[in-house]
């Protein structure tokens, strides 16, 4: 493969809520190393796109070609979504949350990798916690540690911003730049987020298809 | 080993709430103290009707139990989780059904012979009590598989569940109850019991794929 073809293309793509388009079609074709910001105004259709990017729903039209194929496994095993809902489980520890992800993508780990992982995330000590006792912005710091854990080439992120402490967001903004300069991709929705728009390589704002038609 | 963690996760998930476990249980012993207060009669007027109200008992109570199979993990996302890990669907929710007969299943069918004295049920007719519920407990998780993935994104959908799933229960219902019936008039329960084992095998192999569309359905 040349280096010119980029690793993930969506043509044309447009997403529906209960039958109507939400937005005019969008493209985007990103490289290794890059990271691609999504803005638009609440209801704009963000999340839609994004869990339609992740392969969680279809796209009402328009394509996503990883590696120019469109198998759905192949970018299945080389992203990472994390949307709204965090997917951790209340009753279970945040170590049981990790292995239960981990296992589930069929990745083996021990209880240092997780350690190891935790800390990185600022829940150092937390290992034996359940998840409902963490506060808000901690359980997000939960489930961002999964992207660490997984260390899969794309991340999905729905407002990952959202909820975290200066502190967090300093991190996440940290671990987002590593993964980039390691050639790993970033795909977010933000809104007020300076910084993470200056470190963006594509900009997509959505608008609404009526406006455009 | 996905799948075994799926069942391993939901096991763990069922034993740490216990209510999971035991509410099915609680709502069959409130209820069996119900008959006789308002039958007021003696114990063969009980042990006429006990084969049905042993049945259906066991029917109901796991019933409530079957809306929280997807429900929760759709709530709090986990559901994405094993979906875009590019599980195959079918065996996820047929391991989801295997845990969710674990820990509500398995239960129910001890506790029956429980609510079959309390009812009077004769003696002979406790072993095959437990064997046509040991029969149908997997038809009631694995159809509860395909009820829970339809209502999973509607807001107090177990009513609608029931209706959905009731209907196919009925069969279930009418073998099973029918099993036990013919054992207390001294007959053989061969023939309910084959009939019975004929819909386990059925919902075994249709139930996984309709859970798996109903999943996708409801995330597009």
């Amino acid at each position: 493969m040349t280096l010119t073809t980029a690793q993930l293309q969506i043509n044309h793509a447009q997403c529906q809520r209960s039958g109507e388009r939400l937005f005019a079609p969008i493209s985007l074709s990103m490289n290794s190393g890059e990271l691609a910001v999504i803005a638009g105004p609440n209801g704009s259709g963000k999340t839609t796109l994004l869990e339609a990017i992740a392969g969680l729903s279809l796209l009402a039209c328009g394509s996503r070609l990883y590696k120019e194929v469109a198998d759905l496994n192949l970018w299945l095993r080389h992203s990472h979504y994390l949307g709204h809902k965090l997917g951790n489980k209340a009753n279970l520890s945040c170590a049981e949350n990790l292995q239960f992800v981990a296992h589930v993508n069929e990745i083996e780990i021990d209880i240092k990798r997780i350690e190891e992982v935790l800390s990185n995330a600022g829940l150092a000590g937390y290992e034996f916690q359940h998840a409902s006792d963490l506060s808000a912005g901690q359980k997000k710091r939960l489930a961002l540690s999964r992207l660490l854990l997984l260390n899969k080439t794309f991340w999905l992120l729905d407002e990952p911003f959202v909820n975290l402490d200066h502190a967090g967001c300093d991190w996440l903004y940290q671990i987002i730049e590593n993964h980039i300069n390691q050639g790993g991709c970033v795909i977010l929705t933000a809104h007020d987020q300076k910084k993470i728009h200056d470190l963006a390589n594509h900009h997509i704002t959505l608008v609404s298809a009526q406006e455009v038609e | 080993m996905k799948f075994w963690a799926l069942f391993k996760r939901d096991v763990l998930v069922s034993w740490r709430k216990k209510s999971n476990i035991y509410q099915p249980l609680v709502f069959q012993l409130l209820i069996v103290t119900m008959f006789p207060l308002g039958l007021g009669a003696g114990a063969q007027t009980l042990a006429k009707i006990a084969p049905a109200v042993v049945w259906i008992l066991a029917l109901l109570s796991t019933l409530i139990t079957l809306e929280n199979i997807f429900k929760d993990d759709y709530e709090d996302g986990s559901l994405d989780i094993y979906v875009l890990s590019g599980m195959n669907l079918p065996l996820a929710t047929l391991s989801k059904a295997t845990a969710h007969w674990l820990t509500t299943g398995i239960p129910v069918i001890i506790f029956a012979p429980v609510i079959g004295v309390l009812m009077h049920l004769p003696s002979q007719s406790y072993g095959v009590l437990m064997l046509s519920l040991l029969l149908a407990t997997p038809i009631f998780s694995l159809l509860g598989t395909v009820g829970s993935a339809l209502i999973m994104n509607i807001k107090n959908g177990g009513m609608l569940l029931s209706v959905l799933i009731m209907p196919l229960l009925a069969p279930v219902l009418i073998f099973g109850a029918g099993a036990v019936l013919e054992t207390t008039l001294g007959n053989s329960a061969f023939g309910h019991l084959m009939l019975l084992l004929g819909c386990s095998v059925l919902s075994l192999t249709l139930s996984p794929l309709a859970a798996a569309a109903a999943i996708k359905i409801n995330l597009e």
